[in-house]
């Protein structure tokens, strides 16, 4: 339970933080919760199948998952609208400090939080910290059979048993993009790429962009509408707003 | 009965017993070293002293240097451009294989030595667009006959550098020692 003395320690850190770099904008009331971007997702960032069994224990991994609420009491149960959920990239992140290997630690330069594969030990102790829930574990190796390794992007390591993993902005696109950008000497420009997610939304209900440039679109987005950001009271500093009902 | 150990080893048929055991785990770990010291065996003994004598670019057979993450290993077809047309190329026994390869179309298969695992994501373009040299990171090819690998490239090879380079300039810093520019 939050005091009055929690929420000033919270307000300051608000106050302290720097924006982050990229963010992205859902809007709930477009997504029809068709789990492309799901699939979009693992597809992209080598994230294993898990099975029926494992699942079965809670272990399923996905980087992107479609929440579901339901409101109010039967019959008269509603469905709230569909919610992406993915790592919030927190400015102030509760998993990286708990890491007692430092294998999760923030990027100072595209200001995201990064998942060090090589230096995890697989303590979890970060995904239990994560207020979001978005981390997922590798529990075993999971099994690709043939023709399946065929489909790993091979800019992105393949996960092994032991270690933690979590959306990360498809920064291996990011890196892309840079490096793109600075081979024909200019700045990435807003749009010119986005995350797996976002590209396979049919109803571009994701938007990806730079938060920290005032005309990109994700800013854009931010400023004219009533954006929340999930779970902002904890002093988080996510960097996903969501809209919703409006 | 450590003392009677240490006292057994005293004695002249101790000393040598501990000679003997040195010298295996000597001998060991001298062939352990050796073999890491090798060029792995190829399919074919391609010489770079001789190619690049002739004042071949190494982006002439590497083009991917210049253009993206990879450098990449020149096909048959590039080899018989030349070839082709070199009368070496019908009697050479080291040439044989060449042209088998070109004749039945299948691809060489090359060994691969100069690698970072798959935890690391390395990219030539940038590297080479900075005016990074080939040499800094591959030693002098004009001595190899078969590639090697001079060094290890493990991670205070890739930090040392990108510090080094980085110098003042905080932002750069923060770009090239960030564990997301090479771990993701
Ligand atoms: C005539 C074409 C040609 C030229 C010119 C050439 N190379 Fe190569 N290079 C090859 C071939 C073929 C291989 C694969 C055979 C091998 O590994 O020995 C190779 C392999 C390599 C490898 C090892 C890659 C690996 O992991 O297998 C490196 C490093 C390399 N070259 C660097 C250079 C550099 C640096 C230069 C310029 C000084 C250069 N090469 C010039 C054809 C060439
Ligand atoms: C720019 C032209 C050129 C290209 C491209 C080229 N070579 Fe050569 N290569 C030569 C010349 C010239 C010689 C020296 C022939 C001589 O000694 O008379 C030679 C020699 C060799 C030899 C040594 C032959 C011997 O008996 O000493 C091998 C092996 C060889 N090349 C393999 C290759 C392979 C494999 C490729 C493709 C990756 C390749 N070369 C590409 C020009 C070329
Ligand atoms: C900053 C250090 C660095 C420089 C400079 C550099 N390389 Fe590399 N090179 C590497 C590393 C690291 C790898 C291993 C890459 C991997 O496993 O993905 C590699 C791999 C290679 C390979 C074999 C695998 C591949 O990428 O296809 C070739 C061929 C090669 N380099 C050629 C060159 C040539 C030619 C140049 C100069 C134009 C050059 N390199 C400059 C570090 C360097
Ligand atoms: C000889 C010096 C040197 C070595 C060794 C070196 N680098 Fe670099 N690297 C640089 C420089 C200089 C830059 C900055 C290029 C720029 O400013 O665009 C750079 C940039 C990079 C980038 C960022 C590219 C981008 O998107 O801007 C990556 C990734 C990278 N290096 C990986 C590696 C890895 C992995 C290794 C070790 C295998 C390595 N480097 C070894 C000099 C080096
Ligand atoms: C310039 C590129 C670069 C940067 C930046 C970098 N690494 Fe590495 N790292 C490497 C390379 C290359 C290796 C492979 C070493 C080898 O093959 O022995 C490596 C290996 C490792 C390993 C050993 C894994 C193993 O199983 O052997 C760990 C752990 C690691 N890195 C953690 C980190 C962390 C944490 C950071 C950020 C503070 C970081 N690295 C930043 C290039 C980099």
């Amino acid at each position: 339970m939050a005091t009055v003395t929690d929420l000033k320690i919270t307000e300051l850190k608000l106050s302290e933080a720097e924006g982050g770099k990229w963010g992205m904008v859902i809007d709930q009331d477009i997504c029809t919760g068709c789990q492309a971007c799901v699939a979009a997702c693992a597809m992209e960032n080598n994230v294993s199948f898990v099975g029926d069994v494992d699942s079965g224990y809670g272990r399923s991994m996905h980087w992107i998952r479609i929440e579901r609420f339901w409101e109010g009491e039967y019959p008269e149960v509603k469905m709230t609208p569909n919610q992406p959920m993915m790592c919030q990239q927190c400015g102030s992140a509760t998993c990286e400090p708990v890491c007692p290997a430092f294998a999760t630690v923030h990027s100072q330069a595209e200001q995201l939080n990064l998942q060090v594969y090589n230096r995890c030990v697989g303590t979890r102790y970060c995904a239990n910290n994560c207020p979001y829930q978005v981390r997922s574990f590798n529990w075993r190796d999971y099994e690709r059979p043939e023709p399946l390794p065929n489909q790993l992007n091979p800019d992105v390591t393949v996960r092994t048993r032991g270690v933690m993993e979590k959306c990360t902005f498809c920064i291996q696109r990011i890196h892309k993009a840079q490096d793109n950008a600075k081979a024909e000497g200019r700045e990435v420009v807003d749009g010119e790429f986005t995350t797996a997610c976002a590209q396979a939304c049919p109803a571009s209900a994701i938007t990806f962009g730079r938060v920290d440039d005032s005309e990109s679109l994700v800013s854009q987005l931010i400023k004219h509408g009533h954006g929340v950001k999930h779970l902002e009271e904890l002093g988080t500093l996510p960097n996903v707003t969501y809209f919703k009902g409006g | 009965m450590i003392k009677r150990l240490f006292d057994w080893l005293k004695q002249p048929l101790g000393l040598i017993a501990v000679g003997i055991v040195f010298l295996a785990v000597f001998s060991v770990a001298a062939y352990g070293l050796y073999t890491t010291q090798q060029s792995p065996a190829q399919p074919i003994q391609f010489p770079h002293k001789t190619h690049v004598a002739f004042g071949i670019q190494c982006l002439y057979c590497h083009p991917g240097a210049a253009k993206g993450p990879s450098a990449g290993i020149p096909s048959q077809a590039k080899c018989w451009a030349c070839h082709q047309q070199i009368a070496k190329t019908q009697t050479s026994v080291l040439l044989a294989p060449l042209k088998e390869h070109v004749e039945s179309g299948t691809p060489i298969e090359w060994v691969p030595v100069a690698q970072v695992p798959d935890f690391v994501q390395f990219n030539h373009r940038a590297h080479v667009a900075a005016g990074q040299n080939c040499e800094n990171c591959h030693g002098d090819m004009t001595t190899q006959t078969i590639a090697e690998n001079p060094q290890v490239f493990n991670m205070g090879f890739c930090l040392d550098c990108h510090i080094k380079s980085a110098g003042e300039d905080q932002a750069k810093l923060n770009k090239l020692a960030d564990c997301g520019t090479c771990h993701y």
